[in-house]
């Protein structure tokens, strides 16, 4: 068996009153796809903001590639105000990394809604997420004495926009695109960072089912080229059944089954909360 | 084609630059011309840092005024002669007694006053950069508004306390200081500031410009995508405030004197009005809303200050008056020309070609195609 690339431990996420991720606890396996459902409101957003440092936990513990990153358990005037399981386990020292830590660790998403910066275009977007792996500093970026990093920085993204089939448009304006490329351009420009742990937070919102068995196909080919373990927030269950290892069902932010694609199309917890009622997100 | 824009573009600058030598060594030339355009230059630079960081990083600054307070004071300071010094001082203090240029034109001759202006307006940079990496930590945590009132802020405290009686010995307290090095043409304070606009350029157009931009168009996104945002937003900020330090040892050098009374945070609405003029994100676009902004304030609406002109027979010019048509100006800038002048376009040979080309197909037919 693989080892555990993410694991989630007791992780619960409040906004003050509201529990929008509670105590869930998760692993995902190095080469996995794994995937996150569960109805609108249900919390997968905010844990995997949580995930990615967005969100500072309330609890818990989120370990990656065998290492503590996130730790976190209700302390002082919060005690009363957040529950905590097991909140001494957790009493350790509080870990809060920004995003970019944990992205330099090797984790890189794609957001729900879409957040591709305006102005600049397609190969500009890619490049700019591989400033994360520069070697050059200020100084030397801004006399050129980077020029060998920067010309192989931009091969690398020539590649990369290949790869994904964006090739074309590679200098128009990434919001001038439509929708389904947008999303792939995401998924690029997570790519350009080379994670080992990519998270894709509704890869197949507003396509068509033909964008969305392309995508299906797309997600697994890239797992395999660039070795990746995959996390995926989706509502669209074809994609979903046909992609995942295994698959995670959310309600009210409390997990409430687990299993591969056959025991969750027939677990009767799921289909009452989500799958029953045929959802047109 | 490319490269044939990299020459063009090579020989507009060098056609500008011969034009301000020319100007330069021609008699017979404007005084006032010469003015806005040394004036015009110095702006240019501070506009281009202020862009820097407001156009290029998103981050909305107001301390401008108050870095360059600190790189002219540190650029006067430094390089009052020795000999004056009892003279321009109040409390004049012997222990205080040096001059950077003059110790160095006394050891080298001719290119040790060079060397010595040179250091001290590097020198004159960097204590405006040590300013901002140390408030730099605080300030920047806040967002938009917050950190718009906090830099504005930080620029009048130093103006209040560069005035203090305790550090009389050092600024003059509120006097003027005066004795120090300045340059005579036009020419010179051109090419300092092309260099230093150049060296943004690059930085603008490098690696790490790039993460800027994209701090600017989405935090969160630049965040995720791994860019640090805490030291991405220091580095503008310190490189921002480097060239302002240096333009306002400029604007010493071209005041001749220099006083905390003239870094008001008047001054930086001044600076801000030429970067919503030229355009956010625009370099160029900076540098022509500077010398626009000069010359109508200098020179073209000069006239509105004085009250012995009259509009239509009505006699409400008087001093000050230019101030509120620039007020209007603004607004109405803001309401309808949000973009400025060049939006966040960059003038280039080839877009001159592109659009004269343009303009005159428009002449010709009506209308005309693209490209
Ligand atoms: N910053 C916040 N402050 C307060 N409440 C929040 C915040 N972020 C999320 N929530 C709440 O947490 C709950 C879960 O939201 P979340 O976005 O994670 O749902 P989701 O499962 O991603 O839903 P969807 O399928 O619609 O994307 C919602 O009730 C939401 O209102
Ligand atoms: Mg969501």
């Amino acid at each position: 068996m693989n080892a555990d690339i993410l694991h989630l431990d007791n992780v619960t996420m409040q906004f003050g009153g509201v529990v929008a991720v509670n105590n869930l606890t998760l692993d995902v396996k190095e080469h996995e796809i794994v995937a996150l459902i569960g109805p609108n409101g249900a919390g997968k957003t905010t844990a995997f903001n949580a995930i990615t440092g967005v969100y500072e936990p309330t609890n818990g513990e989120i370990s990656f590639c065998g290492k503590t990153v996130v730790r976190n358990h209700p302390q002082g005037k919060m005690k009363k105000l957040y529950a905590g399981l097991n909140a001494d386990k957790y009493s350790g020292e509080v870990l809060k990394p920004t995003p970019d830590m944990l992205t330099k660790l090797g984790m890189a998403r794609t957001f729900q809604n879409i957040r591709l910066w305006k102005s600049q275009t397609v190969f500009d977007n890619v490049l700019i997420a591989k400033h994360m792996l520069r070697t050059s500093n200020v100084f030397s970026a801004t006399f050129r004495l980077n020029r060998q990093e920067e010309k192989q920085h931009r091969e690398e993204v020539s590649e990369l926009l290949k790869t994904v089939g964006l090739d074309d448009v590679k200098d128009d304006l990434a919001t001038g695109l439509p929708y389904g490329k947008q999303r792939r351009l995401e998924i690029a420009r997570a790519l350009a960072t080379k994670p080992k742990l990519l998270l894709l937070d509704e890869p197949a919102a507003g396509m068509n089912p033909q964008e969305t068995n392309e995508l299906t196909d797309f997600i697994g080919e890239i797992r395999d080229r660039f070795s990746l373990t995959v996390l995926l927030i989706e509502h669209h269950m074809n994609l979903v059944m046909d992609i995942s290892d295994r698959i995670y069902v959310l309600d009210f932010g409390k997990l409430i089954a687990q299993g591969n694609p056959n025991e969750i199309q027939h677990n009767e917890k799921v289909i009452d909360a989500y799958l029953g009622v045929e959802k047109n997100a | 084609m490319k490269l044939a824009n990299k020459t063009m573009n090579i020989f507009f600058i060098a056609g500008l630059y011969l034009t301000v030598f020319l100007l330069d060594i021609v008699p017979g030339v404007p005084p006032m011309l010469l003015t806005v355009l040394k004036k015009g230059v110095i702006f240019s630079l501070v506009a281009v840092s202020m862009n820097l960081l407001n156009g290029f990083t998103g981050l909305f600054s107001l301390g401008q005024a108050g870095f360059m307070l600190m790189g002219a004071y540190s650029y006067a300071v430094i390089n009052i002669s020795s000999s004056l010094k009892p003279v321009v001082y109040q409390y004049y203090s012997p222990f205080f007694n040096f001059s950077l240029t003059e110790v160095l034109g006394n050891a080298l001759g001719g290119f040790g006053v060079v060397l010595g202006v040179t250091v001290s307006m590097i020198i004159a940079g960097l204590v405006a950069a040590f300013m901002a990496f140390l408030i730099g930590l605080p300030v920047l945590k806040l967002k938009s508004d917050y950190l718009a009132i906090a830099t504005l802020g930080f620029a009048e405290i130093v103006r209040a306390l560069i005035q203090l009686e305790a550090l009389a010995p050092v600024t003059n307290g509120s006097q003027l200081l005066r004795g120090f090095p300045y340059f005579r043409g036009i020419f010179i304070p051109f090419i300092i500031v092309g260099i230093c606009i150049a060296v943004i350029v690059l930085l603008i157009n490098s690696t790490y410009g790039r993460a800027f931009k994209a701090i600017r168009d989405d935090e969160i996104a630049a965040e995720a995508m791994g860019i640090n945002l805490a030291s991405h937003k220091r580095l503008a900020f310190v490189i921002s405030s480097f060239f302002a330090g240096v333009s306002g040892a400029l604007l010493a050098m071209y005041q001749t004197t220099v006083q905390a009374n003239t870094f008001k945070s008047a001054m930086t609405y001044e600076i801000l009005l030429i970067v919503v003029i030229g355009g956010i994100g625009s370099v160029s676009g900076s540098c022509i809303g500077s010398f626009l902004f000069i010359a109508c304030s200098e020179w073209w609406l000069r006239f509105l200050d004085n009250s012995n002109n009259n509009i239509f027979g009505l006699n409400i010019l008087r001093s000050g008056f230019r101030m509120v048509v620039f007020s209007f100006v603004i607004m109405i800038m803001v309401l309808f020309f949000r973009k400025g002048i060049m939006g966040e376009r960059e003038i280039s040979s080839e877009n001159i070609v592109k659009s004269v080309k343009s303009l005159i197909c428009r002449i010709k037919k009506g209308r005309c195609n693209e490209r």
